[in-house]
């Protein structure tokens, strides 16, 4: 049996339901803002450069967990543990450059467009002030970068745990990992977003904000690192500080209590604790609230 | 006795300045229900005045409001108002009923209903079919609904429309120009309609506002300025001078048009003046016709203070 029906037009039907208002408006911005990061709902183009990001990094991850496992079987979990090979205290360090790319390409995905294009002029006249649109577009970008920093650090957990011959005894002897990897990645993406959108709100050509911020983290760290060997003392660890790939690793390495294999031998780790972090807060917090600053006076 | 009417919008004294140039000086008006024109040359302050009833800059003296709260304090206000502006606001790469869900939401519509309202409105400007297109393919003309369209998904009360019609070809610009008419008399919302096209405002608006170098230089209905552009066409085959003194002669005023002569502004008593005029100069009528000028040559002939540029 077929079932016929009739579409009527019914006109145009006014709106009577809730309107949810700004917090309403700051949630659609931030789900954009991570849709658009990572190419969700666009063509195949846009998905190829943030997921092949995220491979990468998951692929170092567990090649460190493949070599660590395959170390306790060759031999012997505590002759593996004299090898100190590379554990979570050390990825950020390792692969921080990749960070940093991975922020350099997608962060001005979420502001530049917007601008070039004028749909910024649509955003600012809803129910949505110009500091809340760039907060939403920093809080989607760090929740990317938490994502980003986090997944392959959990790879490399199950990777260790399963490695290991005991993995029970394994996440006891080392649960303390899991907070601090949080809470280092979290450091990480809150640094990498800032630094980022920050740059990609002089400009509303992504390719420009994409290169200035690659050439900014790729070249100062050579720089910065030859000359800081060059010169002795305070002044050598001070410029070892503006090194930018290494400002939240500092921190990594304060959270872990340990220096990692990247800044380990760097002047900068000399400084005590309170200077690393506050010399991070600095160039976190600075470059977030010129940002809030821009964009709170942005009009059409 | 009926409680008065609050108005949509009202600008009091609203003044503003960019360092040394007066955007708007000094002007008052109020906008009630219905299609109104907000006509003036490029630089007249009609822009301003837009972006300071959407909250987006500050007046530099007097205040602005929107459904009764202050343009520039309440961010709010704004989940009621929508805007269609002149330049271009469309995402390339995105979807016409992705984008109008997205501008939906940003108004504070839930996901659910924002998807339902995005739909609806794309049939209603027509861009139903072409939905799930990225509108970066998209004809001027189509670009146009779309922006027409996600300022109405959230269904506002008023809607400002900047140049409406800017860029498209004829039928296009009547297209616009009935979903424009439209959008008051069958979905309910009020427009505001700044252009520089006379002939569009007249065509569409029930009051106009015209600004000239950053003052209300005129404001009142439609209606009210095509009665002042009625005339009388009168043509005769011989004795005009005759026919123009005996006019003169019952106090109506008549000014040479070509071959024939113009009556401005008749009331019902002219025609009878014309008759007798007619008979007393013995000249022969070939044609008399009513005529209506447009708005355009009633600002021109007011002089430089009221013309209103008005290319089609």
């Amino acid at each position: 049996m077929t079932h016929s029906g009739t579409v009527f037009d019914i006109g145009y039907q006014r709106y009577t339901g809730p309107r949810e208002g700004r917090n309403r408006a700051r949630l659609a911005v931030f789900k954009d803002g991570v849709r658009t990061a990572l190419g969700l709902g666009r063509g195949a183009r846009a998905k190829v450069l943030p997921w092949f990001f995220i491979a990468v990094l998951g692929s170092i991850a567990l090649v460190m967990a493949l070599i660590a496992g395959a170390m306790d079987r060759l031999v012997g979990p505590e002759a593996a543990d004299q090898l100190n090979l590379p554990s979570h205290t050390d990825y950020y360090g390792i692969a921080s450059i990749l960070f940093f790319v991975f922020a350099a390409v997608g962060a001005p995905e979420l502001l530049c467009p917007d601008r070039r294009e004028g749909v910024i002029n649509l955003y600012l006249v809803r129910p949505l002030a110009g500091s809340d649109y760039v907060m939403s577009r920093w809080l989607a970008f760090f929740t990317v970068m938490l994502a980003v920093t986090w997944f392959p650090q959990a790879i490399l957990l199950i990777g260790l745990t399963m490695g290991d011959p005991d993995p029970a005894a394994y996440l006891i002897a080392n649960w303390l990992d899991i907070p601090r990897f949080l809470a280092a990645g979290a450091a990480f993406a809150a640094y990498t977003t800032s630094l980022a959108l920050l740059t990609a709100s002089f400009t509303t050509r992504r390719a420009y904000a994409s290169v200035f911020l690659v050439g900014l983290f790729v070249i100062t760290t050579p720089f910065t690192t030859g000359l800081a060997s060059e010169i002795e003392g305070p002044a050598g660890q001070w410029i070892s500080m503006f090194n930018l790939t290494n400002i939240p690793v500092h921190v990594n390495d304060v959270i872990f209590g340990e220096a990692s294999v990247i800044t380990r031998d760097a002047p900068a780790a000399a400084f005590s604790a309170p200077v690393l972090v506050g010399w991070y807060a600095a160039w976190t917090l600075v470059p977030a609230g010129i940002l809030w600053f821009r964009y709170r006076r942005l009009t059409p | 006795m009926m409680p008065p009417v609050e108005p949509l919008l009202a600008a009091e004294n609203l003044t503003k300045h960019y360092k040394d140039v007066v955007a708007l000086n000094d002007v008052s008006f109020n906008i009630s229900d219905g299609i109104t024109g907000l006509l003036g040359e490029n630089g007249a302050g009609k822009s301003t005045a837009i972006k300071i009833f959407l909250g987006l800059i500050q007046p530099t003296f007097g205040s602005a409001s929107i459904l009764g709260q202050n343009a520039s304090s309440s961010v709010g206000v704004r989940a009621r108002l929508g805007y269609m502006p002149e330049h271009d606001c469309l995402p390339s790469h995105v979807t016409a009923a992705e984008f109008l869900t997205h501008m939906a939401e940003v108004s504070g519509l839930p996901p659910s209903t924002a998807r339902t309202r995005a739909a609806d409105t794309l049939r209603h400007t027509g861009l139903f079919e072409e939905r799930y297109r990225a509108m970066g393919g998209y004809s001027t003309g189509m670009k146009q609904r779309v922006k027409l369209g996600q300022a109405l998904v959230h269904d506002p009360a008023i809607v400002f429309l900047d140049e409406p019609t800017a860029g498209l070809d004829p039928v296009g610009r009547e297209e616009m120009l009935a979903l424009v008419r439209k959008t008051h008399r069958e979905f309910g919302i009020s427009v505001l309609f700044s252009s520089h096209l006379m002939v569009d405002v007249e065509r569409t608006c029930d009051r106009i506002l015209v600004l000239q170098r950053g003052r209300l230089v005129q404001s009142g209905e439609v209606g009210h300025f095509t009665k002042e552009t009625e005339t009388v066409f009168i043509e005769v085959d011989a004795n005009r001078d005759g026919l123009v003194r005996a006019l003169e002669k019952r106090g109506v005023v008549v000014t040479a048009d070509g071959g024939g002569l113009t009556i401005e502004g008749p009331d019902e008593s002219v025609y009878d003046h014309v008759r007798d005029a007619l008979v007393e100069a013995r000249a022969p009528l070939r044609r008399m016709a009513p005529r209506r000028r447009a708005l355009t040559e009633l600002f021109q002939r007011d002089g430089d203070e009221t013309h209103v540029g008005a290319s089609t």
